[in-house]
């Protein structure tokens, strides 16, 4: 008897349960129906010259090494974390053996923090600096789901590899459509390795600092690594416009990401509703050295070509990004009935041009906004509710009184005088 | 019915659960923010416009940054208002610097067109020898509603940049502090203006879709793409929360004082003006006749 009644309650419980099981995962997840959860991969050089003690007193790699095991104490738990070396194997002075020295030193996901400390504490400064090679070697750890991805990577020196140029392997992850950012840290003020950690760091739209303590280091990755978390989930949907507004592909509502090359024009397409106003912005991104002067220029054009409206700004000197926008209400048809769609042609165009030397392809990458939202009418009047205001208001409206009493007054007045007289 | 009694309070610790589970999930339509709203307010700048950390008016933020890094976080600002946007970049110290460096904050408005600064030093020079730089902008008064070929400055998400646009090429990625607040004064009713944007320049968080080449134009119903912005955008994660007192100037101005005050003094003026030209009239016929003798 007591085994069946703990039976029913066991049953009733799992019921329940299962209720709840049910009705919880719709809520978590309600808002991001597919919520992965963010990657983030460290890469460290370990070649010989982290051996130098010019961090704080310490060699290079005890100041990274601390750095890191701070960092995998205060690793978020939504956050996927690996670790990847590059230089850590070879010591022999083979350039090409050299050159293929990088591997995952802890794969990319939820972090065992003791595991993950003592892999990091075998590392030894050895070898050579091959930077794109084990940019490309983290790229592939992150590949997978659409989660979103950032690299840290943590060198001394330029790559001594030449090939491939990191800053070249680091632009082309970008444009590759995984929302890849690397951010850099060099431990050397050498002008070279800031040329190349800026470069690489400009390429994918992430950050560069010089360390020159191990706590700024320890704070700057945590900082980085926090950031991955609570960076928006949502990455912008991958399009790419046409040369003509007839090919061009349509876009609903939303973020976009598109590259566009120098001196090159591309088109999207809309469709508004009457009733509705499209609004539009896009940013175009210097991810590489670029002429002091530019511009952008955002034109919402009929499939006729007429322009509607058009959006643009100019601008010179240091920059991430130019950016405009525009507004089109269309307005709502005469007849109710009449609700097809209106086609609006979206036509972007830069004028970034970029010195000699400065490699033309991946285009540039371009940003677009864009809402289809209820249109306003135009308002009656100027002020609020048409409403007046000021001392001339003021005078206007008394002497107007002032008139109209005494053009009354006389007027009764005479009334009365006839009507005397009669 | 015990076992009936603790199903239901299973159902019950269900429902809490969910309702705290939900909890943070609205927060995460609010941009996720909160989380880093501590104590001492935002401590996180974003990196770009879709990642701009969103603050609130009054709200002081601060950021450990690196030299060259380009800081952004979004405001919202409603109609009527006049916002002045100030920042503080602690430098790095005089003897790690090379030289002295043009610091500067932009403001752009939700469709990421630029804003001029009316009034403010939006760009400032530091020497080598200062250890902070302050910058400041006061945007134009933010209309209720603006043609759609003008400039002017709309309700809705206002994104803040700082950057430094010339330095030497030495100092890059150097640490710094940056600190910005927003304040906003009303422009008052000598400014109140008519009309109603329907939606804020509040820009949308999330992804795009594409349409299909070859599919079927959406049917009457769905109205094309109006229909995705419709009800469904109103739960997409927007770049910064609805202010307190709405994203309009609301109906009152004190353009109603003016007005009806202008109406009362007509009235008043017209009550006199009637009475001067009684007012000999009833002297002559009325108390004002000298009192019969006798």
């Amino acid at each position: 008897m007591i085994i069946k009644k703990r039976l029913v309650t066991g049953a009733a419980g799992l019921l329940a349960a299962l209720a709840c099981g049910l009705i919880l995962p719709p809520t978590a997840t309600a808002d991001e129906p597919s919520r992965p959860s963010p990657k983030v991969e460290l890469v460290l050089d370990v070649s010989g010259s982290m051996r130098a003690r010019d961090v704080d007193g310490a060699s290079r790699m005890s100041a990274a090494k601390q750095a890191f095991n701070e960092v995998l104490d205060a690793t978020p738990e939504e956050v996927r974390l690996g670790i990847r070396t590059l230089g850590a194997t070879y010591p022999g002075k083979d350039r090409k053996v050299g050159c293929q020295d990088s591997k995952q030193l802890y794969p990319v996901g939820h972090v065992d923090r003791t595991e993950a400390k003592a892999a990091v504490a075998t590392l030894r400064p050895t070898g050579w600096t091959p930077i794109g090679l084990a940019l490309r070697g983290a790229s592939k750890d992150l590949a997978g789901d659409d989660a979103t991805r950032r690299i840290v990577l943590i060198t001394d020196g330029e790559d001594s590899c030449g090939r491939p140029d990191p800053c070249d392997v680091a632009r082309e992850l970008a444009a590759d459509g995984t929302h890849l950012v690397v951010d850099t840290l060099g431990l050397t003020p050498d002008r070279k390795v800031r040329e190349q950690l800026s470069c690489i760091a400009e390429a994918t739209g992430g950050t560069y600092t010089a360390v020159q303590h191990t706590d700024e280091l320890s704070s700057r990755i945590k900082q980085l690594v926090r950031r991955t978390a609570e960076t928006p989930v949502q990455t912008p949907t991958g399009v790419q416009g046409a040369a003509q507004c007839a090919k061009a592909p349509e876009l609903g509502t939303g973020l976009y990401n598109d590259r566009e090359r120098f001196g090159e024009h591309r088109w999207y397409r809309m469709k508004v509703a009457p009733g509705k106003e499209l609004r539009a912005s896009v940013s175009v991104a210097a991810d590489r050295a670029v002429d002091p002067d530019y511009g952008v220029l955002l034109r919402a054009v009929t499939p006729g070509g007429r322009e509607l409206v058009r959006g643009s700004e100019a601008g010179s000197g240091r920059t991430d990004v130019i950016s405009t926008g525009l507004r089109y209400p269309v307005a709502d048809a005469d007849d109710d009935e009449d609700t097809t769609p209106r086609t609006v042609c979206l036509e972007l165009s830069q004028s970034f041009s970029a010195p000699a030397g400065v490699k033309r392809t991946p285009g540039l990458p371009v940003e677009l906004a864009v809402d289809v939202v209820d249109n306003d009418e135009p308002p009656a009047d100027v002020a609020a509710f048409g409403l007046g205001r000021g001392w001339v208001l003021l005078g206007v409206l008394a002497v107007t009184g002032l008139v109209a009493g005494l053009v009354w007054g006389w007027v009764a007045r005479w009334r009365i005088t006839v009507w005397r007289s009669n | 019915m015990r076992a009936l009694r603790k199903a239901g309070a299973a159902l019950a610790l269900c429902a809490a659960a969910l309702f705290t589970a939900a909890a943070p999930a609205v927060a995460d339509g609010n941009d996720g923010k909160d989380a880093q709203n501590g104590k001492d307010g935002l401590t996180e700048a974003g990196t770009n416009f879709r990642t701009a950390t969103a603050l609130e008016q009054g709200e002081k933020a601060t950021a450990t940054a690196s030299t060259g890094d380009y800081l952004y976080w979004a405001v919202p600002v409603a109609a009527g208002q006049v916002p002045t946007v100030e920042a503080k970049v602690k430098l790095p110290d005089a003897s790690a610097r090379h030289g002295g460096a043009t610091w500067q904050l932009d403001v752009y408005d939700g469709l990421r067109r630029h804003q001029p600064c009316a009034s403010g030093s939006p760009t400032h020079h530091a020497d080598q020898q200062d250890t902070s730089v302050s910058l400041s902008c006061t945007v134009r008064q933010v209309r209720s509603w603006s043609e759609r070929w003008a400039n002017d400055p709309l309700p809705g998400a206002y994104y803040l940049r700082l950057t430094v646009v010339d330095l030497p090429e030495q100092d890059l990625g150097l640490p710094i502090d940056a600190e910005v607040t927003t304040t906003a004064r009303d422009a008052g009713g000598k400014h109140a203006d008519g009309g109603e944007l329907a939606e804020p320049l509040n820009p949308s968080l999330r992804a795009g879709t594409i349409a299909e080449p070859d599919s079927e134009p959406p049917s009457d119903a769905d109205s094309g793409s109006g229909s995705d912005s419709g009800d469904a955008d109103e739960d997409s994660p927007r770049a910064v929360a609805e202010p307190e007192d709405g994203w309009g100037s609301g109906w009152w101005s004190d353009r109603w004082v003016w007005t009806a005050g202008g109406g009362a003094l007509g009235a008043l003026a017209a009550v006199g003006g009637y009475t001067l030209t009684r007012g000999p009239r009833s002297s002559g016929t009325g108390s004002g006749r000298p009192p019969a003798d006798g």
